[in-house]
């Protein structure tokens, strides 16, 4: 790899950790949707596809050793996967211990990384004769995937009866663009649709403040208090196999191993599943909230590194919650990459490995220190000076740009119809997965049904 | 500050205040949306100046608007 290639990379992870740091931190910033416009528009602007790969896994790495920091400090999820933290995170601080749970989360962090990057390549390495067969079927395993996902999910009627609607109304929406002239005949919209259930749940709350009803039900007389924990400042660099013990670094590594093994199912799920059975056989209060938020934080690392080179360095099909959802744009990113030329095609297996390890190491060796040594002052500057209100414009700017992109104001319009929709269905429990499977399959369940 | 600023909004898990919020998103959308069609062609042009578009939005809301969260810092009076 000539090293000018290498310097971008460098740059662009650089970049992804700085910008993630402080996402991460940010309350209820979801990670599809502060990563899937980013890597999508990164992509679609032609920046080179390892270039944006480093900078993607840059910015997972820093993004999950910081969403760990506002659940140790404050008690609250920095984002959907540390929710299951907070209630561990709880009782170490009810012990009198946050800042443990800040060391032993971001130690865990770290071994997930370091365990996962080189299992996903070697499961990639495996699973790569399955690609071409997998390939031929994408429809099918999509609108499968879609049923595997709303059958393990909590709310599973309404998730098996959204798959149908949301995948009639994206096919509408489809042939609304055809019929008005706006885009020509065939060529398939993807990338609006994809943001439009991306924010869904967000513009669902900015729609809701329109009803008056709704917005006096939604108002509060006083700001969201964040309770900010006494911690105990770190001087030297803590080494991340020291803050672990022995027993909980080995279930962390276990965890890891497990996360990567099962990439294609939500990590949320396996996160809480593995976490609980790791500090299962563990006695004593602060004992076993150290060893599930390890084997937890180290669990979330792993499955969404292996949920992205998995698919991307064997199989060339979104094949995980992870790949579907935020690092979609590595799949299909209408007209640059699209599923049968995209990444996976245009990368050898070796800039894949490169580009990872890079992203991820730049990540580990600037956000672990900081994380750690500087918990507290990160989450009380982001609190304090960055509004709710600058990213959730920002990301709705993101969103109708892209909107426009693809098919002018119509375009604007449809994609409002579609975050309509999936805001509501995800109200009602119909996860992302589900219905990211759905526009995959759409085209397909649809063909068969008319 | 006057009475009316005193009420906030929960959206997306935090407290925002409605005219701040308005605000934001028309900054952000309109330098987003207006880099996009201003920019000279060909291809990357437009697509760069719209993304540094929402992004020089979210410094200036960032800027412009103080943040609706309170803190309770504990060891701090």
């Amino acid at each position: 790899m000539d090293p000018m290639m290498l310097l971008q990379m460098l740059v662009a992870a650089l970049i992804a950790v700085v910008v993630y740091t402080a996402i991460g931190v940010a309350p209820g910033t979801d990670e599809t949707a502060v990563l899937a416009p980013v890597t999508l528009a990164l992509v679609v602007a032609g920046i080179p596809l390892p270039v944006v790969l480093s900078f993607f896994m840059a910015a997972i790495v820093a993004k999950k050793l910081t969403d760990s920091i506002p659940v140790s400090v404050a008690g609250i999820p920095g984002g959907v996967m540390s929710a299951p933290m907070v209630e561990h995170a709880l009782t170490l601080k009810r012990e009198g211990q946050a800042t443990l749970a800040i060391r032993k989360m971001a130690s865990g962090s770290v071994i997930g990384t370091l365990v996962a990057v080189p299992i996903s390549l070697f499961l990639a390495f495996l699973l790569t004769p399955l690609a071409d067969v997998l390939g031929q079927y994408a429809s099918q395993i999509f609108f499968l995937g879609a049923v595997f996902l709303a059958l393990m999910s909590r709310e599973k009627v309404i998730s098996l009866v959204s798959i149908v609607v949301l995948a009639a109304l994206i096919q509408a929406l489809r042939h609304f663009y055809w019929g008005m002239g706006v885009i020509p005949e065939g060529r398939v919209v993807f990338i609006s649709f994809f943001l439009g259930i991306t924010i869904g749940p967000m513009m669902f709350n900015l729609a809701q403040l329109l009803v008056n009803r709704e917005r006096r039900a939604m108002t509060v007389a006083e700001p969201k208090t964040i309770q900010i924990y006494k911690t105990e400042d770190e001087h030297k660099l803590p080494n991340p196999f020291r803050i672990l013990t022995r027993q909980e670094t080995a279930s962390a590594a276990a965890s890891s191993v497990l996360g990567s093994v099962t990439f294609f199912m939500s990590p949320v799920g396996i996160t809480i599943f593995l976490g609980e059975v790791m500090s299962s056989w563990v006695k004593g209060t602060v004992e076993k909230a150290s060893r599930a938020l390890s084997s937890m934080d180290a669990v979330t690392n792993a499955a969404y590194i292996a949920g992205i080179l998995i698919p991307l360095a064997a199989l060339g099909i979104p094949m995980s919650p992870m790949a579907i959802g935020p690092g979609n744009a590595f799949f299909n990113a209408p007209p640059v990459l699209t599923l049968e030329q995209n990444a996976h095609h245009l990368m050898s297996f070796s800039e894949i490995a490169i580009a990872s390890i890079v992203g991820a190491a730049v990540a580990l060796l600037i956000t672990y220190p900081v994380a750690v040594r500087y918990a507290r002052q990160i989450c009380v500057f982001v609190f304090r000076h960055i509004p709710h209100e600058a990213f959730l414009a920002m990301f709705f700017a993101l969103v109708m740009l892209l909107a426009y992109m693809d098919a002018g104001v119509m375009g604007i319009l449809g994609v409002m119809v579609l975050a309509l929709v999936a805001g509501l269905l995800n109200r009602w429990g119909v996860n992302y997965g589900v219905q990211f499977m759905t526009l995959y399959a759409a085209p397909w369940l649809m063909g068969l049904l008319a | 500050m006057p009475a009316k600023d005193r009420a906030f909004l929960n959206v997306w898990d935090d407290t925002v205040s409605g005219r701040d919020l308005l605000i934001s998103l028309a900054i952000a959308t309109l330098l987003s949306l207006g880099g996009f069609l201003l920019a000279p062609w060909p291809a990357p042009g437009p697509l760069v100046l719209g993304i540094s578009g929402a992004i020089v939005g979210f410094l200036i809301s960032a800027l412009l608007f103080r943040p609706k969260r309170r803190l309770d810092i504990e060891g701090e009076a």
